[in-house]
């Protein structure tokens, strides 16, 4: 079995983006960490489990992005995929989900993935499209927020598990090949061994940059971005932590809440 | 200018307010100008009514009795050919984040998901949503291409349109699904009458750091009368609190009189499940994290240090009285 997992890499959630001058973009300092995307670490660590339960199966990671995702995609090795995939793509402004589910998708279609993970979304901007669409433009079936997953590679079928709203959960079949969106909750992300650590560093890691040009303008596009508005007061309480406690508790007294 | 907005109705279930929110939020876009509006209803032999403000399209096949996505992608292809959208609405829930994108994909279009807000700007819309971890809001606008968009449940309102009633209409749609089987919805209701009926709740997030802190939370909840503690989802997965006692979009909607999040960074999925809250008070160490733009009162502080200080002043207080 061939397995993809498409990850993403994000700056740390405490970092703080700057509005660029124009407005019209947000950009992270230069000693910004990186790491991957939480839901996608489940993704790998869910392809590892069904290649560690059918031997003989390999799984690739792939990631879009600038030169600094490579170390993204060597991090996936280092938990244990046999090799990776790095989708060159400048990102200063905003990148529409479309045009990388295009990228990953003609990446896609010279392979034959019999099954795509993806997380359910990205924690930064939380789109969660990139992976429906690149499995509706491979013609896969595909299933998002899936919190339990059983490969049946004989009957050539996957059953997922999906968190529905409010406390109820579908289950279903779908015919492989198929792409699962992850949600967190469904494994525990493995820390990289010693010896995979080592295997990584000589691991190969394909370079794609694509031609194709995709006019500004065709999809969506960001055309302002502002500090999030206070959607209520937002006082911030002043002064030692205990002055910080008495102001609360009047505030709440006040407010007959204590 | 002039639109043709197809709004697909949220599969048959209780929650029917979210098509009256989808069609506010076509108004909103049309925003006076001429629009046709359509409201797509996937069903299995029902005959629905007529609604306020949009003409119906019922889209008749057994293969529409339970939700998957194979099925509602191709009963939105299907609508859009007939009706040739240029704005796709879908509600932001399980199934809207489920096929939402595929339909764009095979259409061609561009999508946005989780639009909290939408406004004019020189004739043309613009979308508004949530990005950078929830600190920063976006504004998108459209592309050459048709657009699908998820709207986010409860971003409009649900009251109903003074327009009137549109007309109904059905297509037959009798296709089978070709990838999915076996489909069963399993009931996990996870019941808690203590947390849906408290009046104060104290909800920890992943700045609560370990799971011993958890005392902490407890120690202040007990504070007060009616009182629950709550999670975001990452202290569920972690297995240090149940998912009956999440809070958030996939977890529970509470609306309490007073909501203490603690070590709660504020992403949108859990800004859902607690907006509605009276009073809302943050403590977290990080100025920018994005839960202090949804809060009443803020504390730019760690929990460990300042949730001991609040119970010891609360207490003495109580002495006094």
């Amino acid at each position: 079995m061939r397995i993809l997992v498409c990850i993403k890499q994000l700056a740390d959630a405490e970092s703080k983006p700057v509005i660029n001058r124009n407005g019209t973009w947000a950009e992270y300092g230069e000693h910004t960490a990186f790491r991957i995307n939480r839901f996608d670490e489940h993704a790998i660590e869910e392809a590892l489990r069904i290649k560690e339960s059918y031997p003989g199966t390999e799984v690739d990671i792939l990631s879009v992005g600038p030169g600094r995702v490579e170390h993204a995609v060597r991090r996936g090795i280092e938990m244990g995929a046999d090799s990776g995939i790095h989708i060159y793509l400048d990102e200063n402004a905003y990148i529409s989900p479309s045009l990388k589910a295009h990228l990953i998708t003609a990446f896609c279609s010279s392979m034959r993935y019999d099954l795509i993970i993806t997380g359910v979304m990205s924690e930064d901007m939380m789109s969660g499209q990139t992976g429906p669409m690149v499995a509706a433009l491979l013609g896969y079936p595909s299933a998002a927020g899936v919190i339990k997953l059983e490969i049946d590679p004989v009957n050539m079928m996957i059953h997922v598990v999906r968190e529905l709203d409010g406390s109820s959960e579908c289950s279903m079949d779908l015919r492989l090949p198929a792409l699962v969106t992850l949600q967190s909750g469904i494994n525990r992300p493995r820390y990289p061994s010693l010896s995979n650590v080592m295997r990584a560093k000589t691991a190969v890691i394909t370079e794609i940059r694509s031609h194709d040009k995709i006019r500004p303008g065709h999809y969506e596009s960001v055309i302002k971005v502002l500090d999030a508005r206070p959607q209520r007061a937002g006082t911030v309480l002043q002064g030692t932590i205990k002055e910080k406690a008495e102001s609360l508790w009047q505030i709440l007294h006040k407010k007959s809440l204590i | 200018m002039s639109y043709i907005i197809m709004i697909m109705c949220e599969p048959r279930d209780p929650a029917s307010s979210l098509d009256a929110e989808m069609i506010n939020c076509a108004l909103k876009i049309a925003d006076g100008a001429h629009c046709r509006i359509t409201a797509v209803m996937p069903c299995n032999k029902i005959n629905p009514g007529p609604i306020h403000g949009a003409d119906l399209l019922a889209v008749d096949g057994s293969a529409f009795m339970h939700y998957s996505a194979e099925a509602w992608t191709k009963a939105a292809l299907a609508a859009s050919q007939k009706l040739s959208p240029d704005l796709v609405i879908i509600p932001h829930t399980s199934a809207g984040y489920d096929y939402a994108p595929r339909v764009a994909a095979i259409l061609g279009a561009s999508c946005i998901t989780s639009v909290t807000g939408v406004e004019t700007s020189e004739g043309k819309p613009r979308f508004r949503r949530a990005g950078f971890h929830g600190k920063i809001e976006m504004a998108y606008e459209t592309g050459e291409v048709p657009l699908v968009i998820t709207v986010m449940p409860g971003a409009f309102s649900s009251g109903e349109t003074a327009a009137d009633y549109g007309s109904v209409g059905f297509m037959e749609h009798d296709i089978s699904l070709e990838s999915t089987s076996h489909i069963t919805v399993t009931d996990t209701s996870e019941n808690n009458p203590e947390l849906e009926n408290a009046e104060v709740i104290i909800s920890a997030g992943r700045g609560t750091g370990k799971q011993e802190n958890l005392e902490l939370i407890r120690s202040m909840a007990a504070l007060f009368p009616k009182s629950s503690i709550a999670g975001s989802r990452v202290l569920c997965d972690n297995g240090w609190i149940e998912y009956r006692y999440q809070v958030g979009l996939t977890g529970k909607k509470v609306s309490p009189l007073l909501y203490v999040a603690c070590g709660i960074s504020g992403s949108p999925q859990h800004i859902a499940g607690m907006k509605d809250s009276g009073t809302v008070v943050s403590i977290n160490r990080d100025p920018g994290a994005a839960i202090f733009s949804h809060s009443d009162i803020c504390i730019i502080e760690e929990l460990e240090k300042f949730i001991p200080v609040f119970i010891e002043t609360a207490a003495i207080h109580n002495q006094k009285k």
